[in-house]
């Protein structure tokens, strides 16, 4: 341990390059490492998500970059029109977000409300941690049942209810807590896979037949807009195509699976290949410059080592104290991307951010502590590659008088 | 008197980048406890390369070493180390001092690897003992590079003595010293021989130095 100290106070932290510029060098590469694999773990958990809707039949309802949405066409009798038809042709999944409602809770969150229908409700398969799974069996003049995320569960426990001004329906209701879901259950974005919404603060609203008929058009409409069509064929698509053209003068196009196999494979593969390719060679080259710099170091410090092994310090000792001195950076280094990280996560709490607010040890969530893990794995590599470099270049220049003549 | 060292050298390969060559062809050498024995030679001999022979920092050669007694060849690298810190000192030019440490640091540099095994008083007095001999105690908390050539010479004498090795092996010790520091150095080394029975080895060019020594050896360039 003295010698250790020496070491680090005496001899490393004298020398700029081999301290500041180290840790420079590793820090960017954790940087890099972690952002790559979150990103990449991200994007991956959404493409297992949407796994369920990339099957035979199944077509997900997109509205055409090049349609208009001219609200003096579209009217409520249209959309009745156009649910009515998807009620008596197909099965479909409904889901809709992003309707901010006014229910007091501990945290002060902003809450917002998700609509989905029995169908969607199936294919996602929600975890609960207390409760009930959703009815969707229910009347308008009931209490209707629904789940909430783990940040209301406080405020509101299982079968307490909750009185919001339903705006949908543009009256009040009267919610019933039937169960909790998970911690952290989300839901990505079909187009941005690594983007997500969590549900810590979202009343998972059951929509059923009843609801939508008697929902405002901007709920019919939107929950159009993602509609996914279940167990149907390219013709009935194909006529549904033309009939929302024909009763609210929107172009939609509906992803068959071939496309959407096109798309997440190609897009988002390709996205994913680029990330951890750009990651890759990016680590390489700090790695590269790491070594340089941990090569430069031993050339300016060969006479110091030289002195030291001249009176007894030993290559397996100065090995150890190079593994010691290269260890605390890294963990330096990963406690402040842990830093960094938990930052982040905390700032959606302080931000009242509902849809990035997590729960986690220190506020980490699993794939933060699974970037971290990949980090320090990265920086145990970094690490032997630098040290042994260093040992083969010090003894290559084999401790002599000569050199320090 | 008991043979402290007993070398046999058939041949040492010294490579450069462009060549190799090969020196201290047919080399013995041995010395008995409390010799001082000078190595002179013209450049390039090999004088160097016996001194990290000697001094165990270099067992790429052809031959038999034994060193106190036991043989070298399967020591350890760890044992090699633990004899260069406690039974061998290095005595070299005054430049071999680390710059960024006081001159009491880098005498003390030797103890640093030793721990307390002598006891935590018991070195302090020999290092009380040794700064005082060498009249370094007004310079122990300057940097290396505030300090004149002398007193770097001095100070890597102390660093060389302080573990009271068994051998001293000096290379080129006075080469950039003045007439009055050179003769300090010698005297230095003269009184460790004396006053502890070390054995000295000293590699000079320094003809009038080499002949105050006991025996002195001329290395010849190899055929």
């Amino acid at each position: 341990m003295k010698i250790f100290k020496f070491f680090i106070s005496k001899i490393f932290l004298r020398k700029a390059i081999l301290g500041i510029g180290m840790i420079l060098l590793l820090f960017m590469a954790n940087y890099i490492t972690n952002t790559a694999a979150r990103s990449i773990l991200s994007t991956f958990q959404g493409y297992q998500e949407t796994k369920y809707i990339n099957q035979k039949g199944v077509y997900i309802a997109n509205l055409d970059p090049n349609s208009h949405i001219d609200m003096d066409v579209i009217n409520e009798n249209g959309t009745q029109v156009v649910y009515d038809y998807l009620n008596n042709s197909f099965h479909y999944a409904f889901y809709t977000d992003g309707f901010i409602v006014s229910v007091p809770n501990t945290d002060d969150m902003k809450v917002s409300l998700g609509y989905m229908n029995e169908e969607y409700y199936e294919l996602n398969q929600f975890e609960l941690s207390q409760g009930t799974d959703l009815d969707f069996n229910y009347q308008l003049d009931e209490k209707i049942p629904v789940l909430i995320g783990k940040g209301l569960s406080k405020t509101y426990p299982i079968g307490s209810t909750i009185i919001i001004e339903e705006s949908a329906l543009g009256r009040p209701v009267t919610l019933k807590v039937q169960g909790v879901l998970k911690q952290n259950a989300y839901h990505s974005n079909y187009y941005a896979l690594n983007s997500k919404t969590y549900y810590n603060f979202l009343i998972l609203f059951p929509v059923n037949e009843g609801f939508i008929n008697n929902a405002n058009i901007d709920l019919q409409l939107n929950g159009l807009m993602d509609v996914i069509i279940l167990e149907t064929t390219q013709k009935e698509i194909a006529d549904l195509r033309e009939f929302i053209e024909n009763n609210l003068g929107l172009k939609f196009n509906f992803f068959s699976q071939k496309e959407n196999y096109e798309y997440f494979n190609e897009y988002y593969l390709h996205s994913l290949k680029i990330i951890a390719i750009t990651a890759f060679v990016l680590i390489i080259i700090i790695a590269c410059l790491s070594i340089w710099n941990a090569l430069v170091s031993v050339r300016l410090m060969l006479k110091d080592f030289t002195i030291n092994l001249l009176v007894g310090l030993s290559y397996s000792r100065l090995r150890k104290i190079f593994y010691s001195y290269f260890g605390i950076l890294s963990f330096v280094n990963l406690i402040v991307i842990f830093a960094i990280t938990a930052c982040d996560r905390y700032g959606c709490w302080l931000r009242k951010d509902a849809t990035f607010a997590t729960y986690g040890l220190f506020c980490l969530i699993g794939m933060d502590w699974f970037a971290l893990s990949v980090v320090a794995l990265l920086d145990i590599l970094i690490e032997i590659v630098i040290v042994e470099s260093m040992l083969w270049r010090i003894k290559k220049v084999p401790i002599s008088l000569g050199v320090l003549q | 008197m008991t043979k402290i060292i007993d070398l046999r050298i058939k041949e040492k390969i010294y490579k450069s980048r462009k060549s190799q060559i090969s020196i201290l062809n047919d080399f013995n050498i041995e010395v008995n406890t409390g010799e001082k024995i000078a190595i002179v030679g013209e450049s390039g001999v090999g004088k160097s390369s016996l001194l990290n022979i000697l001094g165990l920092l270099d067992r790429n050669y052809d031959g038999e070493y034994t060193l106190f007694g036991s043989p070298t060849e399967h020591l350890l690298t760890s044992e090699l180390a633990q004899w260069r810190n406690q039974r061998i000192g290095f005595v070299l030019q005054e430049s071999a001092l680390i710059n960024s440490l006081t001159i009491e640091d880098n005498i003390k540099l030797p103890i640093l690897y030793t721990g307390f095994e002598k006891g935590k008083s018991k070195q302090d007095e020999d290092f009380e003992m040794v700064t005082n001999a060498i009249e370094i105690k007004s310079i122990l908390k300057k940097k290396p590079l505030e300090c004149s050539g002398g007193e770097k010479a001095r100070a890597v004498f102390a660093r060389g003595i302080i573990m009271k090795p068994q051998i001293i092996l000096a290379d080129e010790p006075t080469a950039s010293l003045d007439a009055e520091n050179k003769e300090r150095i010698v005297t230095l080394l003269f009184r460790m021989n004396k006053e502890f029975n070390t054995t000295i080895i000293t590699v000079t060019h320094d003809l009038e130095i080499a002949n105050r020594h006991d025996r002195v050896i001329h290395l010849e360039r190899s055929k």
